[in-house]
């Protein structure tokens, strides 16, 4: 029963990427991508990831997709391309290459099963019960405070190519009682994504996406326009997770003088304190990745 | 589990999936934008919400009940919003032109 499911589900996400690059219209194209991330996101929770199925879902289906659109809209209408066949044949090519590299690669890695038995040994002494918490915010919290650099670099990109900031349309009469349940939805299952990322599949990142979908409606239906002042805030917002995660590898070199390794007994206020600010820095640089960052006028 | 809950949940789940088949269809089939939004959004819902239903039957815990009823509101709500919005873009465009 679960194999044709799965089956089903490979077929569709195929079906979907293809759909995806063949489509000549390009908002149906980023609809597409959007419909194949879900179904990415779903194969990762019969890989029994559930982790990485709610990031894909939020971050890499839902606010990429969003972001495409918005691009999309700013874009030309597409002209049909016809590249000669040589080049087809070669990105073919290299298609395959990689495509096969990749299938050797799974096919003879061996050393994947040693993590989880090393993380699930160490799990005790790690302040949460969530394993991939566990790594995220205290084992590999070194990886993921570079992570949230790479974010911020991101952002100062949208700075410099500064994109006009979208102005909202009217959307008529719905929107408003929409907004009224969905948005204070998005803040309270933020809060519920963060607090249970302790123990069950959740965290910073997919808390930090909702709370942007939930900023995205009030902007898009125009019930909180993107003002200047209001982008300087959230640029101000977007610095202080980075600011409070190097502030903790610091403060927990001082007490413990290693980076990152938080005092005994005290991980968890560590790890819930960093993602908290975390969670609100990632909301406030996925809105500004979205609406652009503003600059000041040129002196 | 109780078979009487085992046999609503997959009553439920049945009828949910024929509901899908429809919107489906009816997207597939009919000619026009607002034909296909009026068959999807509603048996889309109503779909979602019988294999919802089905799906709390089936595991028979409460707690699944209220994570199923969230994601019911939350699909009718934005499914509801999302046919409004492209209904009234349908319409500006057609008026335009």
């Amino acid at each position: 029963m679960s194999l044709a499911f799965d089956i089903l589900l490979t077929i569709g996400i195929f079906f979907t990427a293809a759909a995806t690059l063949g489509m000549r219209d390009r908002v149906g194209s980023v609809v597409g991508f959007v419909v194949a991330g879900l179904l990415v996101a779903l194969s990762w929770v019969r890989l029994g990831a559930p982790d990485v199925a709610l990031a894909e879902a939020a971050i890499g289906a839902g606010l990429t997709g969003a972001l495409l659109l918005r691009s999309s809209g700013r874009l030309k209408p597409v002209e049909r391309l016809i590249s000669p066949p040589s080049h087809r044949f070669i990105v073919a090519l290299i298609a395959a290459a990689f495509a096969g590299a990749l299938a050797w690669a799974v096919y003879t890695a061996s050393g994947a099963a040693l993590y989880p038995a090393l993380v699930s040994e160490r799990l005790a002494s790690s302040g949460v019960t969530n394993p991939v918490t566990a790594v995220l915010l205290n084992f590999r919290a070194w990886d993921t405070l570079l992570e949230i650099a790479v974010l911020f670099a991101a952002l100062i990109l949208v700075r410099i190519v500064a994109p006009a900031v979208p102005q909202p349309v009217a959307l008529g009469e719905l929107m408003l009682p929409f907004a009224r349940i969905i948005v204070p939805m998005c803040a309270f299952l933020a809060g519920h994504l963060l607090w249970q990322g302790a123990s069950v599949p959740g965290g910073a990142f997919q808390a930090g996406a909702m709370l942007a979908g939930g900023l995205l409606v009030l902007m898009l239906g125009g019930f909180a326009a993107p003002t200047p002042r209001l982008m300087s805030w959230g640029a101000m917002l977007a610095l202080v997770g980075l600011a409070v995660f190097s502030l903790a590898a610091l403060g927990a070199e001082v007490l413990t003088g290693t980076l990152l390794l938080y005092p005994d007994g005290t991980a968890k206020f560590w790890i819930l304190g960093i993602e908290a600010a975390l969670t609100l820095s990632i909301a406030a640089m996925l809105c500004l990745l979205f609406c652009g960052v503003p600059r000041r006028p040129l002196k | 589990m109780t078979p009487i809950l085992y046999v609503l949940g997959l009553t439920l789940t049945t009828a949910g999936v024929g509901f899908l088949l429809i919107a489906a269809l009816g997207v597939w089939r009919l000619p026009d934008v607002m034909s296909r939004l009026h068959a999807l959004t509603k048996a889309d819902t109503a779909g979602l919400t019988l294999i919802a239903l089905g799906a709390a039957c089936l595991t028979g815990r409460l707690d699944t009940l209220l994570a199923l009823g969230l994601c019911i509101i939350l699909v009718g709500l934005s499914g509801a919003t999302m046919g409004h919005l492209i209904a009234r873009t349908h319409l500006s465009e057609t008026d335009s032109e």
